[in-house]
């Protein structure tokens, strides 16, 4: 026999009460908890794909547009630029690189990415098998295209045109896996990579009748036979990621782009900040609707044990006159509030790791972003504590009256 | 043993009493008659401790009570005095033999669950012990409230109407139940009733 047995067997006597607050408190709990993984994943992609990413240039259009299609592959292009624009820019002294791009295909909703060895290089980008894209048809495969299309190298596929898998497919030209990249956790483990001249080749309206399935190409092991820097007349890009030499270049750059060009020049920085304010607002209600939800749960657990405290006024005098002392009582009350706080905290912490795998499978299959982590957040400890004071001001309030309790009274009175 | 000398209480300027002197010594009956408003319970409530008279004292185990700190006053309580009120009442969440070993973790004594199984065996109950309480019945709850009492071999057995709310086989029964289990302790009996069953029940007798 011990204190916390009887709290416990007093819970259980009145299951649906004890339901009811520790539901309430799962749901507040999960709710802050599940904000919390969220946010911290999300920060940590956004983060991650944007680092060393100054500025990028695009059709004119959505800044957030051009950011979202080109750095994170979630929202459609705005359209295309010309080639020699963007080499333009590699002429300015404060430009430090220039990572073009080239979109328009995909391949059972992996984008295919045209671009230059330096986009790989960027992201750090390493090889689990093969080797890199090196002729025009020849793709890099991220770890995750791999192992959700079940690609591997040899294989030859044709891409959809757009950029959803409906779309119509390029049968008459095939890509070549040759490798795979290890998983990055950035957003090369989605790509398909490819040099910039296989999206020009797949989508030039060739004449010729006796056009190879796969296209010929002299293969070679040296990487450094690809174009590092292509410049070709009349050719156009998707948009181009930019890295700049000094922070000048943020003040002056973008300027001249905007002012002097068919370009359109996006920061980051700015975009994603913007994003994160737009986001921040349901961020901010769902929050307020935790909180409240939580402090509906204290007040549950208040009304279940002021009421059953009511109905219990004879057992606790009972108890006083068998030797109980009034701080044992009150101790005994604070530990039911306290059980149901834990309880509460450990199943919303259950749940919010549930929702978040429910999130992550959808976004895994609209974006391709996998957000699987489920490791206990600092704050979560914060939050515990939260909870636990909740349950002890929850359940002190109403017990404080066993101090006042007039034994004899309550003993005559039934 | 028990003893009172000119109690005296008063719950308003109206509603005062002023109880006759008792005494119960060791391995003895006492019965307190009277009918309702002549201060039973209140004299009950007296000799167990749990109202402060106006004036008077009660001698428990030879020791008079009148100094002691609350702590001192609960703690004689528990030691020395079971208590049996009118309506069994119990900790309605605990099962039949928790609420019997309730009574040595609240006195801070050993739980004796052999002593506890041995009571429920010669009160006739011990098919009952992981039941509720509120699965039996009022016969049945008396005599669980009887076996509580006794845990902690008390000094003094104080009942409070134990029997008015029983029928004549159960009323028997109860308190043959009692007599024989407080002899067998050497405790002191006293019985607080307006139950005119129990009168030729016992030899010693106080009016209100």
């Amino acid at each position: 026999m011990n204190l916390f047995k009887i709290s416990i067997a007093n819970l259980k006597e009145k299951k649906l009460n004890s339901f009811l607050s520790a539901l309430l408190l799962t749901l507040g709990i999960g709710m802050i908890s599940l904000l919390l993984l969220l946010n911290k994943q999300l920060d940590e992609q956004f983060k991650r794909n944007l680092k060393g990413i100054d500025m990028v240039v695009g059709a004119k259009g959505s800044p957030l547009q051009v950011i979202l299609s080109s750095i994170y592959q979630i929202d459609a292009p705005t359209g295309n630029i010309p080639l020699a624009e963007v080499n333009a820019l590699r002429k300015n002294p404060f430009v430090k690189t220039v990572i073009p791009l080239s979109m328009g295909d995909n391949y059972q909703g992996f984008r295919i990415l045209g671009t230059t060895p330096k986009y790989v290089e960027h992201f750090s980008a390493k090889l689990a098998e093969g080797h890199l894209y090196n002729a025009s048809m020849e793709v890099t495969i991220g770890s995750k295209v791999a192992r959700d299309s079940k690609l591997k190298i040899g294989d030859q596929f044709s891409g959809s045109h757009g950029l959803d898998s409906e779309g119509e497919k390029h049968e008459d030209k095939k890509y070549k896996v040759v490798g795979i990249f290890q998983p990055s956790g950035t957003v090369v483990d989605q790509l398909i990579i490819t040099r910039l001249s296989s999206v020009w080749d797949i989508h030039a309206h060739s004449e010729g009748a006796n056009v190879p399935a796969v296209a010929e190409v002299e293969h070679s092991d040296n990487q450094t036979h690809v174009d590092p820097e292509p410049d070709e007349e009349g050719k156009e890009v998707t948009s181009a990621l930019i890295q700049f030499r000094n922070p000048m270049g943020l003040i002056t750059i973008p300027r001249q782009i905007n002012d002097n060009t068919s370009m359109q020049a996006a920061l980051p920085s700015i975009e994603i900040n913007r994003l994160f304010s737009l986001l921040g607002v349901g961020i901010e209600t769902l929050r307020t609707l935790a909180l409240i939800i939580i402090s509906i749960a204290g007040v549950s657990v208040f009304i279940s044990l002021y009421n059953s405290l009511k109905d219990r006024k004879y057992e606790m005098a009972l108890m006083l006159s068998m030797g109980a002392t009034r701080t044992r009582l009150f101790l005994m009350l604070l530990i039911e509030g306290l059980s149901l706080a834990v309880i509460g905290f450990f199943a919303g912490i259950i749940a919010s790791r549930v929702g978040l795998w429910v999130f992550s499978q959808s976004a895994e299959q609209d974006f391709h972003y996998s957000l699987g982590k489920f490791a206990l957040l600092p704050e979560e400890i914060y939050l515990f504590f939260g909870a636990l004071a909740i349950g002890v001001v929850a359940a002190a309030l109403p017990s404080l009256g066993i101090y006042r309790l007039n034994i004899s009274r309550t003993l005559a009175e039934e | 043993m028990i003893s009172s000398n000119q109690l005296r209480f008063s719950y308003s300027a109206q509603k005062k009493f002023s109880f006759p002197d008792i005494h119960c010594n060791d391995k003895e009956t006492l019965l307190i008659l009277g009918q309702s408003g002549k201060g039973k319970t209140t004299l009950l409530h007296l000799l167990a401790l749990l109202l402060t008279p106006e004036a008077g004292d009660v001698v428990i185990a030879g020791k008079s009570v009148k100094n002691l700190t609350p702590q001192e006053i609960t703690a004689t309580r528990a030691k020395n005095i079971g208590i049996i009120y009118q309506r069994p009442h119990f900790v309605s969440s605990l099962s039949v033999m928790d609420n019997i070993l309730l009574s040595n973790y609240l006195a801070n004594q050993r739980e004796d669950r052999q002593k506890a199984r041995h009571l429920a065996e010669q009160l006739g109950f011990v098919d009952h012990l992981s039941k509720k309480t509120n699965q039996l019945s009022q016969g049945e709850q008396q005599r669980v409230s009887i076996a509580r009492s006794l845990m902690n071999n008390p000094n003094i057995i104080l009942a409070d109407e134990p029997t008015s709310n029983l029928d004549d086989d159960n009323c028997q029964r109860v308190i043959q139940l009692l007599k024989k289990q407080s002899a067998q302790i050497g405790a002191s009996l006293v019985v607080v009733t307006h139950d005119q069953r129990l009168k030729d029940e016992f030899s010693n007798q106080v009016f209100l």
